[in-house]
């Protein structure tokens, strides 16, 4: 059997590469450099994951059968929330962090509302907020004590959860498919050539590729962070190649593979290092 | 986080309408509180302000005081003998009260509850903690608690502790006050063992027992090496700063960070010395009684001594007027604890005979935000009144404890002469120098002298101020205080060190 490579994917694909390979550098230098401001009480501990869980399965029926003004409003509360929160520790004035959130919510809003989701401006702006909405939302975990044990189960779950919702029941393409045309479209996308369609990765994914990094190198050490960014970069790497050569459906559950990888991951060095690091643990060890 | 998050949520309603804590809420904040603090090493601002509730406006507060009283007075006259016969006597329309009818009501008063403290009890509550007060003013005062109570208390000074980072998981605790201080010690201990400290109860045994206990050296896991923070009252620090410096120790001798110091009058001089044998330890003051438990006011770097709203309605009553004291005046604390703080023990408007001056400025101080007066003056059965006016006891503590020849813990005593007072105490000389030195000090915090006595032998005071230091609690055998190092030994094996390392 030959896979003969699709040419009109090799743009979207190293641009997307281009996007993830940002993503990982920009938190990872957000991480070491700023501290966003975390609820002063409370840990991120596994009943939260349990919750997260929870709310990743019901949330996608919400968006489905919610009415699309309402299914925006929700999206523009958590998109601008999460910018704002990003943008803090960066814009003393709060004026600024208000004027930056503000601006970046009309552009998308605006961008999507003349000249449609699928049009480039529009997928430009959009890709670059859920960049930074990924940051906001990686570093806030791993800031707020999260610890790698958890966000490798929640991989985990998610890997079961993308089997059975992307493979055997349509939920996630159902989802897709209703999100696509809405302004603050969870992914990031790039048109491919003249076909009228997108390849894009989910800001769910992207977001476990971007948090696991940061929690392994704040529970173990510098090398478990960087080694667990170059396994998932290249993870997503392998998939794109995969998806050049035509050996991947429309849709695929990226956690299916990501959520074990973590796992295997984390009982590495945690056999390897011992226990995790407290939050002051690894504050005072990077002095 | 989430379940914090919930667990906030039902705190600050507790707090706001007033409504019983619930276990499961403050089980979770404790928690919460606790992985923070082990996860991040401290509990930062926002989390001990979003702790104490939401920050009200004067007419906020004084509307939902308002409504907390009339709860309470509601309840007082249904369930409990002493309010139903108060109220069927004044006729008041307890559900619209407002603060003129308040300030009707009679004050109650210490002796009625030490005669009838049943008569106080809620008829509808299960009561399963009695404690008792150390009675130094006389008869001692009981007061009952429930055990969800006794919950909630242990719950609270957990979450103030961890919140203002006063005790932390690694802390070595010593409890030096009377073991019949069972409402405290119950409070801070189970407190203790929440955090992860490991604590211990010496009681008020022989100063010297207490400091061979404050030098003993630790190997715990996960623990400090020596005591770090002190529990005790003022009079028995005294005693122990008294036996320390006799015995020659210095600060290196110990760990201690703090000391968390009440019940007594706390004088700048007794600091002053206290850090001389301990070194730059910090102090925990504030005000609590075991009558307005657990309702608690605490000192602001400026000395002003502020109340938590939330807890109590706070009141300062001229002591001969009986009416509410004006700017500069000294006058009463008259407390009434409110709910969800307290729910079996009902006490309205109490007398704590503690008294207090009302401020003359406006606050500028951090806590700004909460009413406060001036630091306690002493006790209303304590004070002098005299041709000139009212001479305190802190007046006279804090001139006395602040002459290095008065030893500590001062004992004195003083009355009423014509053109002032008289002041007798005990002082390591009866020489002219010392006396001179004693009388400046006195009339310099303003107290009217007349004539002053220096006693070498406590026993031949006339009028002693009591004291809880002399509550002691004996000891089958005579303590053994280790003799600390030489101080030139200690430069010495520096300088091995030294010679070692280079």
């Amino acid at each position: 059997m030959t896979a003969t490579v699709r040419l009109e994917l090799v743009t979207p694909v190293l641009i997307l590469w281009l996007h993830l390979a940002l993503t990982l550098w920009l938190s990872w230098l957000y991480f070491r450099r700023y501290q966003m401001t975390r609820p002063p009480v409370g840990v991120l501990n596994t009943s939260d994951i349990t919750i997260m869980v929870a709310s990743i399965i019901l949330i996608p029926y919400l968006y489905l059968y919610l009415p699309r003004w309402l299914v925006v409003g929700l999206l523009v509360l958590g998109m601008g929330s999460a910018l704002y929160f990003v943008a803090e520790p960066l814009l003393r004035w709060r004026g600024a962090l208000w004027l930056f959130t503000g601006a970046l919510i009309v552009l998308d809003l605006g961008l999507a509302w003349q000249s449609g989701t699928q049009n480039l401006p529009f997928i430009i702006a959009n890709n670059a907020i859920m960049i930074l909405v990924t940051i906001s939302i990686a570093v806030l975990w791993a800031q707020s004590g999260m610890k790698a044990r958890d966000v490798a189960l929640l991989g985990m779950a998610l890997a079961v959860y993308d089997l059975i919702f992307t493979s055997v029941i349509p939920i996630t393409s159902n989802l897709f498919a209703r999100l696509d045309d809405l302004p603050f479209v969870p992914t990031i996308a790039w048109p491919i050539a003249d076909t009228g369609m997108l390849l894009s990765i989910g800001l769910g994914d992207l977001l476990l590729v971007t948090v696991f990094p940061l929690v392994l190198y704040k529970a173990f050490s510098h090398i478990a962070g960087i080694a667990a960014m170059l396994i998932g970069g290249g993870v997503i790497t392998l998939l794109f190649g995969l998806s050049l050569v035509g050996m991947l459906g429309e849709i695929f559950p990226v956690m299916v593979v990501l959520g074990p990888l973590m796992v295997i991951e984390y009982l590495y060095w945690r056999s390897r290092v011992g226990n995790e690091r407290t939050t002051r643990q690894f504050q005072l060890a990077e002095r | 986080m989430f379940v914090t998050a919930l667990a906030l949520l039902r705190f600050a309603a507790s707090l706001i309408f007033g409504v019983s804590f619930s276990r499961w809420a403050l089980d979770k904040l404790v928690d919460a509180l606790c992985e923070t603090h082990r996860e991040f090493g401290m509990i930062g601002a926002e989390g001990t302000e979003m702790l104490q509730g939401p920050t009200l406006t004067l007419e906020e507060q004084q509307e939902t005081h308002l409504r907390l009283f009339r709860t309470q007075a509601q309840r007082a006259a249904q369930e409990t003998p002493y309010y139903q016969h108060l109220f069927a006597e004044l006729q008041l329309d307890l559900a619209r009260l407002t603060y003129a009818d308040i300030a009707r009501i009679p004050i109650t008063l210490k002796d009625a509850v030490r005669l009838h403290p049943a008569a106080f009890v809620r008829n509808s509550t299960q009561p399963a903690f009695r404690t008792t007060t150390t009675g130094t003013t006389g008869k001692p005062t009981s007061i009952c608690f429930s055990a969800e109570e006794m919950h909630s208390y242990t719950s609270l000074a957990t979450i103030g502790l961890l919140a203002r980072g006063e005790v932390t998981p690694e802390d070595v605790v010593q409890i030096s006050t009377s073991a019949r201080a069972t409402l405290s010690n119950t409070c801070l201990s189970r407190a203790c063992e929440r955090i992860g400290a490991i604590w211990y109860q010496t009681g008020l045994v022989e100063p010297a027992q207490a400091l061979a206990y404050l030098v003993e050296q630790h190997a715990l896991p996960g623990k400090k090496h020596q005591v770090s923070y002190f529990v005790t009252y003022p009079s028995y620090l005294g005693q122990v700063v008294e036996c320390g410096l006799a015995a020659g120790y210095g600060p290196a001798d110990f760990g201690v960070e703090r000391i968390s110091v009440g019940g007594e009058l706390v004088s700048n001089g007794l600091k002053g010395r206290a850090q001389q044998l301990f070194g730059p330890v910090l102090f925990s003051e504030g005000y609590a009684m075991t009558e307005t438990w657990p309702t608690v006011a605490s000192l602001c770097e400026q000395g002003h001594l502020h109340f938590e709203i939330s807890q109590a309605m706070w009141e300062v009553i001229e002591p001969e007027s009986k009416q509410p004291a004006q700017p500069g005046e000294a006058g009463m604390l008259v407390v009434t604890p409110l709910p969800p703080y307290r729910m079996t023990t009902l006490l309205l408007r109490y007398n704590t005979e503690d008294l207090v001056r009302v401020l003359t400025m406006p606050l500028t101080c951090s806590q700004r935000h909460l009413p406060a007066t001036s630091n306690l003056l002493g006790k209303l059965k304590l004070a002098v009144r005299h041709e000139q006016g009212w001479t305190y006891p802190r007046d006279v503590v804090e001139a006395l404890e602040a002459v290095e020849e008065v030893p500590l813990p001062a004992r004195w005593g003083y009355w009423a002469v014509p053109g002032g007072v008289a002041v007798e105490v005990v002082a390591r000389s009866d020489s002219r120098a010392t006396q001179r030195k004693i009388e400046a000090a006195l009339q310099a915090q303003g107290v009217p002298l007349q004539t002053l006595h220096l006693v070498r032998n406590p026993q031949r005071l006339q009028h002693p101020f009591p004291l809880r230091c002399d509550l002691r609690e004996l000891d089958f055998t005579p303590p053994k205080l280790p003799v600390p190092p030489p101080k030139a030994q200690l430069v010495d094996s520096r300088a091995l060190l030294l010679r070692a390392k280079g």
